[in-house]
C-alpha cells in the first residue's frame, strides 16, 4: 500500500510572520545597519541589524540577525555561554535570565525588544568570588545534579524570592515550578529558596 | 551536616560539597554547545514527516534563496560513511539506521537532509522550507498494528543470552494452593536530559574534535573514527560537564559522524543544537513492554512457581531488547520458575538503555503482582516479601553478596509509618481525598568494567587525577577526588580532576551504573601504586628477593603490603627519600571475573561490564524498598503523590551528599514513570505526538512534596576493591509498582497500566 504526498516540513512560515511583526518591531527598538531599516528588515530579516544590549551593567554592540533571541545572542554573540538552551519554547526554564527585576525566559524574547533595558545573567550574580547567597545555597543545599538547569534556577530563584513568593514550601514550589530539572533536585531547590531568602530581603 | 549531606554512617564517606558545585552556580561549567568555535557555521536539521516509506525529491529551490545558506546535503549527496554496527554486534552505535545514505525511511523523524548556514536563524529557516515529496507506506506502529513481527529474544539478541528456568513450573503452578495470573503494560518513555542532543565539530588539520554530551567519550571517539575511516587516534572528544544523561548518551547515534563529515568538507567548525523534538527520534527511548506475570504459592505465602513472560518493542533491523527476567526469576526464593522474553518488531527507531532499563518495566509488573498475591493471600505485603527473601539466588543457587533487602523494608516502613495503614481498600481518607499506602522492593544489579587512571602526586600534596570518566550529574569529579585524596592522605582541595575527554586514560561507559565501582577502583589502585613506590624509597634495604617480586609484580613485600594498608605516609619525607619532586602513575584495573580481551577493548571503545547474575559464582545487586502516599481526589480523580520514601544500601556509600541526591531524584523519576511519562504514538502514522516539553509530562517542583531517602550501612568485600555498588538506577525501579500498589489501596481498583492518569480512575 502506498500513498503519494507532498509536505512542508512545518506549516509554520516564519519568514511570513517575521516580516509582518517586523514593520511594527524593529523601527521602535532598533538601527537597523541598513540604510532604509523599515524595507530592509520587511524585505530579509537575515540582514544584520545594530542592537546594543546591556547586559550585567556592560553595554554591548551587536550585529545580528533581528530575529535573534536574547538567550541565542548571550549564547552565539557575546560570549555568555551561562544561559542555557533546553528547549527554545519557553517550555523549561532553562534560560531564565532578570529584564529589569523581572523573570523572562530569553528564548521568546528578541534582542531587539530587550535593547535599552537592563539584562542581568548568571554570570552577572557573583560580585567578584563572593558568590551571591542563592548560589551559596544552591551548593549548601546540593540543588543540582548535572547543572545544566541550574542557571535557570538561580535567576528564577532571586526573582521568586524578591517577588515575595518564598513564603512557604508551598508557594516556594509553586513559584519555581516554571524550571524544569531533569534530574529532579526539586526538594533541595526549596530548601536552598529558603535559606537564601532573608539574606536576600535584607538586600 | 543538613538534610542534603547527611551525617555518614558506618562504610560512608564525607558529604563533601561537589567538586565542580562553584562553576555550576557561576554559569561557567561549559557543556558541549558552550564550547567556542573559530567562527562556526550552523546546522539545522530536516527530519522525516513519515514512519515508513521513501523520500521522492526535494524541491530546495526556496531553502537555498533564504540568505546565509551554504549548503544543504540530503542523501542525494549524503556523506560516504562506513556502515553503523551496534555496539552489541562488535561496533559502537545505538542503531543501524543511517540516515542520509539512501531515499528510503525506516521511522518517523529520522534525519534527511542537513541545512549549513551562517547563522542558526537562517539554518532554521531554511530547513522551514525545505518541500519534501515522500512515497509513504502504512507503517506498523507498535504492539496490535498490523505489520509488526514477533520471535523469541534469545537467538537474535547477543547480549539476551538464556532464558532463566529453574525446575518444574507449569506443575508446581496447578498444584499451588494460591494462584495469580495478571498482565501489565508499560509505555514508550523518551529520557529528556535537560541538555540537547548537539554536536560540534571542528578539524584541525585531519585532527578531529568533537565537542557533544556523551556517556562514553572513548566509544564515540571510536565509533565517530570507524564511521569516517580514520585513526581513532585522529579524533577527540570533550565534554567536561553533561546536562543529564538517563542512557540516552551511551551509545554513539548517527548524527556524530554526519556533522563531522560535513565539516570536513566544507572545511568549516560546524554547530548542531537539534531541536527537543527531534531529540524524540535522533536518539533513542525506552520502548513499550507488555507482561504476563503467573505466581503460585502456598497458603502461607511461600512462592512455590513463577512465570514472567515478556514482550518488547524494536525497530526493523535491531534486535534491541532489555531483558529483564535476568532479574525478577532471581529476586525471590522460589523453586520452580520458567521465563520467556520475545522482541516485536515495528517501524521505529531503534530503542536504548533509558536508567534502569531492565529493572523498571520487568519490576514493575512482578512487584505489582507480589502486591497482588498478599491481597490474595490476606498478608501484608512486606511480611509476603520477607517470607520469601532468600540469601542465595533460585536459578543456579549462587549467593548474594550481601543482601539487605528486608532492613531497607523495615526501616523504611518505619519512616514512613506503615504501621498506621488500614489493610483494607478504601479504608483511609482525608476529606474528599482518598489516601493510600502501598511499597515494592527496588534493586539493581553491582557491575564494573575495566578501567584505567592516570594520577601525579607532587611534594606538596597537590595531586591530578586524569580519567576519561563522566560527569552527567552523579558526583563523578567528587567521589573520585575523594577516593584520591583518601587514599594519598592529602587535603581534597588539593585534588584535582580531569574526566570527559577521550585523551584521557579510557573508563567505561557510564551506565549500568557502573562508574563509581570502576572508575573508583582504578583511581585507588594507582594511588596504591603511587604509595608502593613511596613506601619503597623509604625502605632503602629492600632484600633482592623483594625486588624481584616487585619488578615482576607477582607476590607481597613490605612495601606492598604497607601501600594497601591504611598506612599513612609523611609525602615531603618520602619524596626526599626517593630524591623527585612529582610521582606519576598509571594503571589498568579490571574486574574479577572481566573477560581476557578487556583492556585491549576498553583502549577501542568497547565495553565489558561483569557483575549482576553474571558473576561466576556469586551474585551481586544493590536493593531498597520504596513506600508511597497517594492520594486520589473522590470526585475529580487528581492524583497526588505527597510523600515519597526510600531506604536503600548499596556497599559502600562514597559521598552521602551525591549519594542522597541521586536516589532522591530517582524516586522522582519513578513517581513521574508511574503517574506522568508517555510518548504517545499515533497508531495509524507510527509519529510521536507530544514530543516537547508542554505535552511529555515530566515532574516540576509543585509535584514533588516530600521525599525522604535513608541510606543504610552495609560492607560488601566481595564485589570491588572500592566496595561500591552502583545506585544510579537504583531508586526509579520500586517506585512504578509503589505507587499502583498505593493506588489500589485507596481506590480498590488495580491499575496494570503505566502510566496511571485521572482518566483511568474510576472509584
Ligand atoms: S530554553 Fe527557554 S524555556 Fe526552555
Ligand atoms: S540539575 Fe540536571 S536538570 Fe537540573
Amino acid at each position: 500500500m502506498s500513498d503519494k504526498s507532498s509536505s512542508r516540513s512545518s506549516g509554520f512560515d516564519r519568514r511570513a510572520f517575521m516580516a509582518g511583526a517586523g514593520i511594527a518591531l524593529v523601527p521602535l527598538t532598533a538601527r537597523a545597519a541598513v540604510q532604509d531599516p523599515t524595507q530592509a528588515a520587511a524585505q530579509d530579516p537575515a540582514l544584520p541589524v545594530e542592537v546594543t544590549l546591556r547586559v550585567n551593567g556592560q553595554d554591548k554592540r551587536l550585529r545580528i540577525d533581528a530575529r535573534t533571541t536574547v538567550l541565542d545572542a548571550l549564547r552565539e554573540h557575546m560570549g555568555l555561554t551561562g544561559s542555557k538552551k533546553g528547549c527554545d519554547h519557553g517550555q523549561c526554564g532553562a534560560c531564565t535570565v532578570l529584564i529589569g527585576d523581572r523573570r523572562v525566559v530569553s528564548c521568546l524574547t528578541l534582542a531587539l525588544a530587550a535593547e535599552g533595558q537592563e539584562i542581568t545573567t548568571i554570570e552577572g550574580l557573583a560580585t567578584g568570588d563572593r558568590l551571591h547567597p542563592m548560589q551559596q545555597a544552591f551548593i549548601d543545599n546540593d540543588a543540582f545534579q548535572c547543572g545544566y538547569c541550574t542557571p535557570g534556577q538561580i535567576m528564577s530563584a532571586v526573582a521568586c524570592v524578591k517577588e515575595g513568593h518564598a513564603g512557604s514550601d508551598e508557594d516556594i514550589r509553586e513559584y519555581m515550578s516554571g524550571n524544569i530539572c531533569r534530574c529532579a533536585a526539586y526538594p533541595n531547590i526549596v530548601a536552598a529558596v529558603k535559606q537564601a531568602a532573608p539574606d536576600i530581603m535584607k538586600g | 551536616m543538613t538534610v542534603a549531606a547527611p551525617e555518614p554512617k558506618a562504610n560512608m564517606g564525607n558529604p563533601a560539597p561537589r567538586y565542580d558545585a562553584v562553576v555550576k552556580v557561576t554559569g561557567r561549567a561549559t557543556y558541549a554547545s558552550d564550547m567556542p568555535l573559530a567562527s562556526p557555521a550552523y546546522a539545522f536539521l530536516v527530519t522525516s514527516a513519515i514512519a515508513k516509506g521513501r523520500v521522492e525529491s526535494f524541491d530546495l529551490a526556496d531553502a537555498n534563496r533564504v540568505r546565509g545558506v551554504i549548503d544543504i546535503v540530503t542523501h542525494e549527496k549524503g556523506p560516504k560513511l562506513k556502515e553503523l554496527k551496534l555496539y552489541s554486534n562488535g561496533g559502537y552505535a545505538g542503531t543501524t539506521i543511517q540516515p542520509l545514505k539512501s531515499a528510503e525511511i525506516a521511522h518517523d523523524g529520522q534525519i534527511i537532509a542537513v541545512v549549513i548556514a551562517e547563522t542558526y536563524e537562517a539554518a532554521r529557516e531554511a530547513a522551514n522550507r525545505v518541500t519534501v515529496s515522500y512515497t509513504a507506506v502504512v507503517p506498523s506502529a507498535t504492539f496490535d498494528s498490523p505489520g509488526t513481527t514477533t520471535a523469541a529474544a534469545k537467538g537474535q539478541n547477543s547480549q539476551f543470552k538464556e532464558d532463566p528456568q529453574v525446575g518444574n513450573f507449569a506443575k508446581a503452578f496447578e498444584d499451588a494452593e494460591v494462584k495469580l495470573t495478571a498482565s501489565y503494560d508499560t509505555p514508550t518513555q523518551h529520557h529528556n536530559p535537560m541538555e540537547l542532543f548537539s554536536t560540534s565539530c571542528a578539524w584541525i588539520g585531519d585532527n578531529l574534535v568533537i565537542y557533544e554530551p556523551s556517556q562514553y567519550v572513548y566509544g564515540l571517539k571510536n565509533g565517530v573514527a570507524e564511521q569516517l575511516g580514520i585513526d581513532a587516534d585522529k579524533v577527540r572528544v570533550v565534554n567536561p560537564y553533561v546536562g543529564g544523561g538517563f542512557g540516552s548518551r551511551g551509545s554513539m547515534t548517527p548524527r556524530t559522524a554526519i556533522i563531522a563529515a560535513i565539516a570536513r568538507r566544507l572545511n568549516r567548525p560546524i554547530k548542531l543544537v537539534p531541536t527537543r523534538d527531534q531529540g524524540f527520534t535522533i536518539a533513542t527511548y525506552r520502548a513499550e513492554t507488555r507482561h504476563e506475570i503467573k505466581l503460585g504459592a502456598s497458603r502461607d505465602g511461600k512462592l512455590v512457581a513463577l512465570r514472567h513472560e515478556g514482550a518488547e518493542v524494536s525497530s526493523r533491523p535491531d534486535a534491541y531488547c532489555v531483558g529483564g527476567t535476568k532479574t525478577t526469576t532471581r529476586l525471590y526464593a522460589c523453586p520452580n520458575v520458567d521465563s520467556l522474553v520475545s522482541i516485536v518488531r515495528a517501524d521505529r527507531n531503534t530503542p536504548g538503555f533509558m536508567r534502569s532499563p531492565p529493572e523498571v518495566p520487568y519490576l514493575f509488573a512482578l512487584e505489582s503482582a507480589m502486591d497482588e498475591l498478599a491481597v490474595k493471600l490476606k498478608m501484608d505485603p512486606v511480611e509476603l516479601r520477607r517470607i520469601n527473601d532468600t540469601t542465595n539466588e533460585p536459578i543456579g543457587g549462587k549467593p548474594y553478596t550481601s543482601r539487605s533487602l528486608m532492613a531497607c523494608f523495615d526501616e523504611a516502613a518505619k519512616a514512613f509509618g506503615w504501621s498506621q495503614r488500614s489493610p483494607e481498600p478504601k479504608s483511609m481518607a482525608d476529606g474528599d481525598w482518598l489516601i493510600g499506602y502501598g511499597c515494592a522492593a527496588t534493586c539493581y544489579p553491582t557491575q564494573m568494567g575495566p578501567s584505567a587512571a592516570r594520577v601525579r602526586l607532587q611534594r606538596d600534596g597537590r595531586t591530578r587525577v586524569e580519567i576519561a570518566g563522566h560527569e552527567i550529574g552523579t558526583g563523578a569529579y567528587t567521589i573520585i577526588a575523594q577516593t584520591a585524596a583518601e587514599r594519598l592522605g592529602v587535603p581534597l582541595e588539593k585534588v584535582a580532576v580531569f574526566v570527559g575527554d577521550s585523551e584521557l586514560p579510557p573508563a567505561p561507559v557510564a551506565g549500568g551504573s557502573n562508574s563509581t565501582a570502576s572508575t573508583c577502583s582504578a583511581v585507588m589502585m594507582v594511588c596504591d601504586q603511587i604509595r608502593q613506590r613511596l613506601f619503597k624509597a623509604m625502605m632503602p634495604n629492600q632484600s633482592l628477593t623483594d625486588r624481584a617480586k616487585e619488578t615482576v609484580g607477582i607476590g607481597q613485600t613490605p612495601a606492598t603490603r604497607a601501600a594497601k594498608s591504611d598506612r599513612s605516609l609523611d609525602l615531603e619525607k618520602a619524596f626526599d627519600a626517593l630524591g623527585a619532586g612529582v610521582v606519576e602513575e598509571y594503571g589498568e584495573w579490571k574486574p574479577e571475573d572481566a573477560p581476557l580481551d578487556s583492556f585491549q577493548a576498553m583502549h577501542s571503545g568497547h565495553v565489558r561490564l561483569v557483575g549482576g547474575h553474571s558473576l561466576k559464582d556469586k551474585i551481586a545487586y544493590a536493593f531498597g524498598a520504596e513506600f508511597v502516599e497517594v492520594r486520589v481526589n473522590r470526585f475529580t480523580h487528581e492524583i497526588r503523590a505527597p510523600r515519597l520514601v526510600g531506604a536503600f544500601a548499596a556497599g559502600r556509600i562514597m559521598n552521602p551528599r551525591t549519594a542522597r541526591s541521586q536516589l532522591m531524584g530517582g524516586l522522582i523519576w519513578g513517581m513521574s514513570s508511574a503517574l506522568l511519562e508517555a510518548t504517545e504514538i499515533d497508531e495509524r502514522t507510527a509519529r510521536y505526538v507530544n514530543d516537547n516539553f508542554a505535552d511529555y509530562l515530566v515532574p516540576v517542583n509543585a509535584d514533588v512534596p516530600g521525599v525522604e531517602v535513608i541510606l543504610l550501612s552495609e560492607q560488601d568485600d566481595h564485589i570491588n576493591p572500592a566496595g561500591a555498588k552502583g545506585l544510579g538506577e537504583l531508586a526509579n525501579v520500586g517506585t512504578n509498582a509503589a505507587v499502583c500498589n498505593a493506588i489500589y489501596h485507596a481506590t480498590g481498583q488495580r491499575i496494570r497500566k503505566l502510566p496511571v492518569r485521572l482518566e483511568n480512575i474510576e472509584v
